[in-house]
């Protein structure tokens, strides 16, 4: 398979690239944008779990450069574990947001100003045990959703990824004691076949006497099992809606290179190159046939044509 | 007592006992969790029964373990559910009280009374973050309890949960830090002896530290700058578990294998499971045994046992006397009583024609051929067996027809054998049925096998001619391979040649079915015949497949109970048998081809592949004469022999390596970097033609004679179990069921496809009464994730046996069509015969078109989302498919002409399309109008009609009806069609990835109009919608009948639903443990066995739903209910049978 073929499986992939976005998801912001309006009356946003950072792209060219107001007043952070290259008008903190360092760091920046917007896209690193995966994915958003009670101002808006499995309803409840709307949002750029989809939270209305506290972790709900939540039909569900034009581009669907008759395909390589992967010493070690092995120069590893498809979610 | 294994799959706890390795029982100890571990009370040794600790998820229960035979699972406490995600469970120790130290998921600890269900304690760590591994050194006290942490930040941090610091809003501040991984960390282990603590990572990698001591009294938190003492780079990719064992490192991931490691090297490779990896891992701290146990759980649900033996003493390097013999050419390995490598003997022939034996570490002349024998020469060896004994007999053949046999411990007793006056191209040795003798068979330059029966005595030979076999005419025209078998009752050869054929020879009249003394007797009498120099008439075969193996020949045949094997340099395998032809005559019929793997064309031979599953331990002998009878059923039921196909491992060579490849699990065996294609070789197994784990290689490469590394590591001692067969590994896509099969004896199995990310189909046999599951078989002909499947099978009276056509589709628009032939023996055993029906590929057929360059090239990177039989004819179906890259296409498959073709295209949804049902309606003058319904990525259901008087000219264009049903994709489609008076009422179920559910009541009216375009006239009567059935994407669903709907979601919920007049209603839910739901199948239960089929209803099939309701007209009341109790499989990430009342 030629470099071109990925292009060919996933034209989000490739119309990122054209466009300059640093990864495909900079379309799943734009499509909630065209559903939600998000960025109105928005200057200051955090970024979570930003990197490589095409979200915070879209945050960039969306609220600044605007003619009514100065880029002085807006303020873009950005956060996460890994490094990522700079873009104009946005801070970065590299830190985990599940820790409480970070985590004020990132308050400091608000302090007297709210945010009027937080966005996070964080994905853990995928174990290939859904139940675990899930947890940790759901533990990722109330880190960011306890961030979030610290910056956000009252009646701002939230939006994150989540993954709709087992106990997703649990974080619906979560969510709704903070926020007066919440909504399942699936932008089209997102595969039909992932069980990514986004909580779009809008209007910001923490409980009477919430005080945000930072030093303990939210913890996610348990079901009550004496309403039989967990097999009863009556369990806390928010709506769902598909977002983007049905005339854009279908994510499932495999395109031919050639996407009109007017323009000849031409391959454009990535605009970003990816996060170093943990695994790179190890594919160093392996590509140099530097592995321990058993029988030293004999115990190659097998199966080296099947198509592997990576298990997990794409994002 | 021998300590039992423990594996888990969902909740479910199952027991397996080591002596002998196989399943005792199993117990469902946590509800709606998934077990991640098990954890033993230890200390009170004398206690009848051992307490253990079962976590998973937010839940932690206790368990008994009855030592019993079998052992006993027995849960004593209810489910105790922590408000946070547990990491790991320890016992303390000391105290009466059953305490249990639990390590969270937000790096906190706490400690639990089991017996009042309450914590007393609980303490967080000064670095609040999330873990992704705990490890818990517990101690007498809560102040002894120390914790190690695997932080979201690649870090291990070691605090002790007793240590309160005000200064630090009471939390406990980290002791120790470890860093340097690059990845998260997945699992801790530490091993209090050496002081050593062990993590394995994302990064691939697995770090031993230097730690000291750990824990303890006091909870001691090792020494202060603990160094890293090894970092282990040998996983292919994220290690999962790591575990310590005296001084020894296992570790295991996601590549599958675990690897034992010494000093920083691996000294060991357990490989054995399909795709997803490795996730747990246990060994055995029994050490008077001085035998290692390593279980090895993976995610493709198998679990696997090894015994690995303390390694002998490196044997002498002997390598560098075995290359002392100048020139090898040939190269020949002795049977011998005790099979161990090291006592095995090779027999060397040169190029000066010396055969040479290598005893006492050199090489001894065993015999030296004239002059005549020095340009060119040729050796097989048999060990023949007399009085238990055996003899080596040798044959060398030359460049003029000489052939010279000896037993190779009197070289002198030989005898000069003539086949022709040309160049002898090979010879073959065949043992005789009986001991005492062996065929020999030299293929001369003449087209002609020259064939002998050579008597074996102790130092002596007496051979007798038998009659030549004349090859078919061809260039290359020698013989490769040939094996005898019996067919019915007829002597006969199955042969390969040079130029890729197989043929097969009937044995002349007067040499049939003869064994021992008879032979004997033959012998007497064919050398009275030699004498009077009767010259027979050279035999021809009776049956070939001229050039199947391709212009490289075939290079080896090998019979396995009543099926032949024939491996060529061509890549395949071909697995076929003998059958009577109408006029009376034995032919040769592939049934099914293997290719080994991209880059593996030269393959050598076939080694049959022990499974050794524990469940099955039965006397061989009655299992024997089971098999016999199975064929003799199935002979009569659908005169097709049915017979199992063994599970094999490949034999050959891939790019410079010799490779012992097995092509259901993808992996390789034995992998020796040899250089590439040798001609001659020999491979050393403990049992010949099986291969069990243990082999070596012996070949001749420049010049010189090799062994392959392990020679020099000897007797590793490594034997293997399968506790438990595992299933694809990766998700799973889509399931159909074929039907029940049932044993005299009303054993019955339940007989299901799947199609998998791992690109397998896997064949298997399920039990709903016991749970028990067997693979029948695993089909690895797709290049890509298979995603749809569909079948039409056929049961016999019986119901012993069945047959059914399958197809599967997927990934890089590939079709696959086998015919399989299930049985069931007497005792509930099951056969499954697999018949290569027919293949395609979408961009193949584009390739073949005359005038392809007038369109547009199809894509081949497009995926089969979802098929559906329209149409099926006594030698045909018609598929429908849905495919990623717009169109929904139909294909014809013809199992007589083993072909596949496509018919009929269209883009209307220029979307990715998800989904097609199917549906039959038939009006009153008995036409039969096809229906197909396909949903795409827009939520919109087209309706096409293909009547089948027009399916072969004009086809329609255009949907003859659309109904919009959700917002976005339409993941899964069902229809149930109801006849009434004058008109049709088709129920169209679908759901979608909003997680609704929509149910769209259409009325078709069938008029007689001779436009095509407007035979049906159809509206939409009613439409109703549950928005969030379920809170995942709906993934797949089935109308039970009329009213009724079973539903399954990524939210792992399987949901029962009513159609009522107000709308629809929720009935039931069930949680399951399959996470990413993607296909069900459904089907009832049958309560009275003697009305046979006709009482069964199978819900898996659009098709078959469509059927049932053809040609009769229905009242309404007949179908509204449908059985009361069925069964419901679930496929996703593993699979799950519930049982449902409805
Ligand atoms: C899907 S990517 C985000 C893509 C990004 N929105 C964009 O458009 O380029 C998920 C990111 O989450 C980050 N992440 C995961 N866990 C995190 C944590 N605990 N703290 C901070 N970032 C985290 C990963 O490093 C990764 O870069």
């Amino acid at each position: 398979m030629g470099r071109s073929s990925k292009d060919k499986r996933d034209i989000y992939y490739r119309l990122a690239k054209e466009e300059g976005w640093r990864a495909r998801s900079a379309f799943k912001l734009l499509q909630m944008d065209q559903e939600f309006n998000l960025f109105t009356g928005v200057n200051r946003a955090v970024d979570l779990c930003a990197a490589p950072g095409s979200w915070s792209q879209v945050l960039s060219r969306k609220l600044r450069g605007r003619e009514e107001k100065g880029d002085a007043e807006v303020k873009i952070v950005a956060v996460d574990l890994q490094a990522m290259a700079p873009l104009p008008g946005v801070t970065q903190i590299q830190g985990d947001i599940t820790k409480i360092s970070t985590a004020e760091e990132i308050i400091r920046h608000f302090e007297g100003q709210p945010a009027d917007l937080v966005v996070c896209d964080g994905a853990p690193d995928v174990t290939g045990l859904h139940d675990v995966d899930e947890y940790i994915q759901a533990q990722l958003l109330l880190a960011a959703l306890n961030i979030t009670t610290h910056v956000l101002k009252r009646g701002g808006t939230f939006v994150a990824k989540i993954f709709r499995g087992k106990d997703v309803t649990l974080l619906y409840s979560q969510l709704k004691i903070f926020f007066s709307g919440v909504t399942c949002a699936k932008p089209r750029s997102s595969r039909n076949s992932s069980i990514e989809a986004f909580v779009v939270c809008q209007n910001y209305q923490p409980p009477e006497g919430y005080i945000p506290n930072m030093s303990n972790p939210l913890l996610d709900h348990s079901y009550d099992v004496d309403f039989n939540q967990l097999e009863g039909p009556n369990r806390v569900i928010v709506p769902f809606l598909a977002c983007g034009d049905l005339s854009a581009y279908d994510s499932d669907r495999t395109y031919p290179l050639q996407l009109d008759d007017s323009k000849e395909y031409q391959y454009t390589p990535p605009t970003q190159l990816p996060i170093q992967p943990p695994y790179q010493q190890a594919c160093h070690l392996r590509r140099n046939n530097l592995l321990s092995k058993e029988d030293a120069p004999s115990a190659s590893n097998n199966n080296p044509d099947s198509e592997k498809t990576t298990p997990g979610w794409t994002s | 007592v021998h300590s039992p294994v423990e594996s888990s799959e969902g909740p479910v706890l199952t027991v397996y006992s080591l002596h002998p390795p196989k399943s005792c029982s199993s117990l469902s100890v946590l509800q709606h969790q998934r077990i991640h571990g098990i954890r033993p009370r230890r200390g009170d040794a004398k206690a009848p029964a051992q307490e253990k600790s079962v976590f998973g998820g937010k839940a932690v229960r206790l368990i008994r373990l009855h030592p019993l035979d079998p052992f006993q699972l027995e849960t004593i406490r209810p489910i105790m559910e922590l408000h946070d995600w547990i990491l790991d469970v320890r016992w303390m120790s000391g105290d009466p009280h059953p305490f249990l130290c639990i390590a969270l998921a937000h790096n906190s600890a706490l400690l639990l009374d089991t017996e009042t269900e309450t914590t007393l304690f609980r303490q967080s760590c000064s670095e609040g973050c999330l873990l992704y591994s705990a490890l818990v050194l517990a101690h007498k006290s809560w102040s002894d309890t120390v914790i190690v942490g695997g932080t979201v930040f690649n870090q291990l941090v070691i605090w002790k949960p007793g240590d309160v610091a005000e200064s630090l809003e009471s939390k406990s501040p980290v002791v120790r830090r470890l860093l340097g991984h690059s990845g998260v960390i997945f699992d801790i282990s530490y091993s209090q002896n050496e002081g050593v603590l062990a993590s394995a990572s994302d990064d691939r990698s697995v770090r031993i530290w230097q730690i000291g001591n750990l824990g303890g009294n006091g909870g001691q938190c090792g020494n202060q700058n603990p160094v890293c003492l090894h970092v282990l780079y040998g996983h292919q990719a994220r290690v999962f578990s790591v575990r310590l064992l005296n001084s020894k490192v296992f570790s295991a991931g996601e590549d599958g294998t675990c690897l034992m490691w010494d000093n920083g090297q691996v000294i060991q490779t357990l490989k054995g499971h399909r795709a997803g990896g490795v996730r747990a891992l246990a060994i055995s701290s029994e050490s008077c045994e001085k035998a290692i146990w390593v279980a090895s759980g993976g995610a493709d649900g198998g679990v696997r046992l090894w015994k690995l033996g303390v390694k002998q003493d490196q044997v002498e390097d002997n390598e560098e006397n075995l290359k002392d013999l100048k020139f090898p050419i040939v190269i020949c390995t002795l049977d011998s009583e005790e099979s161990t490598w090291s006592n095995c003997r090779f027999l060397v022939c040169t190029d000066k024609g010396g055969v040479y034996e290598y005893t006492n570490k050199k090489w001894e002349l065993v015999w030296q051929g004239p002059p005549e024998f020095q340009s060119y020469c040729l050796m097989e060896v048999a060990s023949v067996k007399i009085k238990e004994s055996l003899v080596h007999v040798c044959a060398v053949g030359n460049i003029c027809g000489s052939v010279q046999v000896f037993p190779v411990a009197n070289p002198k007793g030989g005898i000069c054998l003539v086949a022709g006056n040309g160049k002898i191209h090979s010879l073959i040795w065949q043992k005789g049925s009986a001991d005492g003798g062996a065929w020999l068979l030299a293929s001369g330059s003449d087209g002609l096998v020259y064939r002998w029966w050579v008597e074996v005595t102790k130092r002596e030979l007496q051979v007798v001619e038998m009659t030549s076999f004349e090859l078919p005419m061809c260039t290359k025209r020698w013989l490769t391979a040939a094996i005898r078998v019996h067919l019915i009752e007829d002597a006969a050869w199955v042969c390969g040649d040079r130029r890729g054929s197989l043929l097969l020879y009937q044995e002349c009249q007067n040499a049939t079915m003869l064994s021992g003394e008879e032979q004997t007797l033959l012998v007497k009498s064919t050398m009275e015949n030699l004498a009077n120099k009767v010259k027979i008439q050279e035999l021809t075969p009776v049956s070939a497949l001229f050039g199947v193996h391709g212009k490289q020949g075939v290079t080896s045949v090998f019979e396995h109970s009543g099926l032949f094997y024939s491996t060529g340099r061509d890549g395949c395998v071909r697995i076929f048998h003998s059958k009577m032809s109408e006029s009376q005559e034995y032919i040769l019929e592939v049934l099914r081809v293997q290719r080994a793997c991209k880059g593996m064309e030269w393959l050598e031979k076939i080694l049959i592949l022990e499974t050794k599953v524990g469940q099955e331990v039965k006397p061989l002998a009655a299992e024997n004469k089971e098999s016999t009878e199975i064929n003799q059923l199935c002979l009569k039921n659908t005169d097709k022999q049915n017979v199992q196909e063994a599970r094999f491992a490949i034999v050959g060579f891939h790019g410079s390596h010799f490779v012992v490849w097995d092509p259901v699990r993808q992996e390789r065996l034995l992998s020796v970097l040899c250089g590439g294609g040798h001609r001659s070789w020999s491979l050393w197994t403990d049992e010949k033609g099986h291969w069990t784990e243990n082999g070596a290689l012996a070949f001749i490469k420049q010049g010189a004679v090799l062994t392959s590394e392990r020679t020099l590591k000897e007797a590793n001692g490594k034997i293997g179990w399968s506790l438990k067969e595992g299933i694809h590994g990766r998700g799973i896509g889509c399931v159909h069921r074929l039907g029940r099969i049932m044993s005299q004896r009303n054993a019955c199995w339940e007989i299901v496809v799947t199609g998998g990310e791992d690109t397998s189909v896997t064949i298997l046999a399920l039990n709903p009464k016991n749970g028990e599951m067997k693979v029948l078989g695993v089909l690895t002909d797709h290049i890509s994730s298979v995603r749809a499947l569909t079948a039409v099978a056929k049961q016999d009276v019986g119901r012993t046996a069945l047959s059914a056509l399958v197809v599967s589709a997927g990934g890089r628009a590939q079709i696959q069509c086998y015919r399989l032939l299930i049985g069931c023996g007497e005792w509930g055993e099951t056969s499954c015969q697999v018949i290569q029906v027919a293949a395609h590929r979408l961009d193949e057929q584009w390739e073949r078109k005359r005038n392809r360059h007038k369109m547009v090239k199809m894509d081949p990177e497009t995926r089969y989302m979802s098929m559906a039989v329209l149409e099926q004819t006594p030698d045909s179906l018609i598929l429908a498919l849905a495919c990623s890259d717009g169109a929904v296409r139909l294909f014809s498959v013809s199992e007589v002409k083993h072909h596949i073709e496509l018919l009929w295209e269209s883009f209307h949804h220029q979307r990715c399309v998800l989904s097609v049902a199917t549906c039959c309606l038939q009006d009153t003058q008995c036409n039969r109008h096809q229906l197909l319904f396909s949903a795409a990525t827009d939520g919109q259901i087209a309706v096409w009609d293909f009547t089948s008087s027009s399916l072969s000219n004009q086809n329609p264009s255009t949907p003859i009806f659309t109904i919009p049903a959700h917002q976005s994709g339409i993941n899964s489609l069902d229809i149930y069609p109801v006849c009434l008076i004058d008109f049709h009422h088709v129920t169209v179920a679908s759901g979608g990835d909003d997680g609704q559910l929509t149910v769209s009541q259409i009325k078709i009216q069938i008029v007689d109009n001779s436009d095509p375009q407007n035979r049906l006239l159809i509206n939409l009567v009613n439409q109703s919608c549950i928005p969030l059935a379920h809170a995942a994407p709906l993934t797949s669903l089935k109308l039970l009948n009329k009213n009724q709907i079973v539903s399954a979601s990524c939210d792992q919920r399987v949901c029962l639903w009513r159609i009522g007049s107000a709308g629809i209603h929720h009935q039931r839910a069930v949680c399951s443990h399959v996470a990413d739901a993607a296909a069900l199948a459904v089907w009832e239960e049958e309560y009275d066995q003697k009305s046979g089929s006709s009482a069964e209803v199978v819900f898996g099939d659009g098709e078959e739903s469509g059927n049932k309701n053809a040609g009769e007209v229905c009242t309404e009341k007949s179908d509204t209910e449908g059985a009361e109790e069925g069964y419901v499989l679930i496929c996703g990430c593993g699979l799950q049978l519930i049982h449902v009342l409805v």
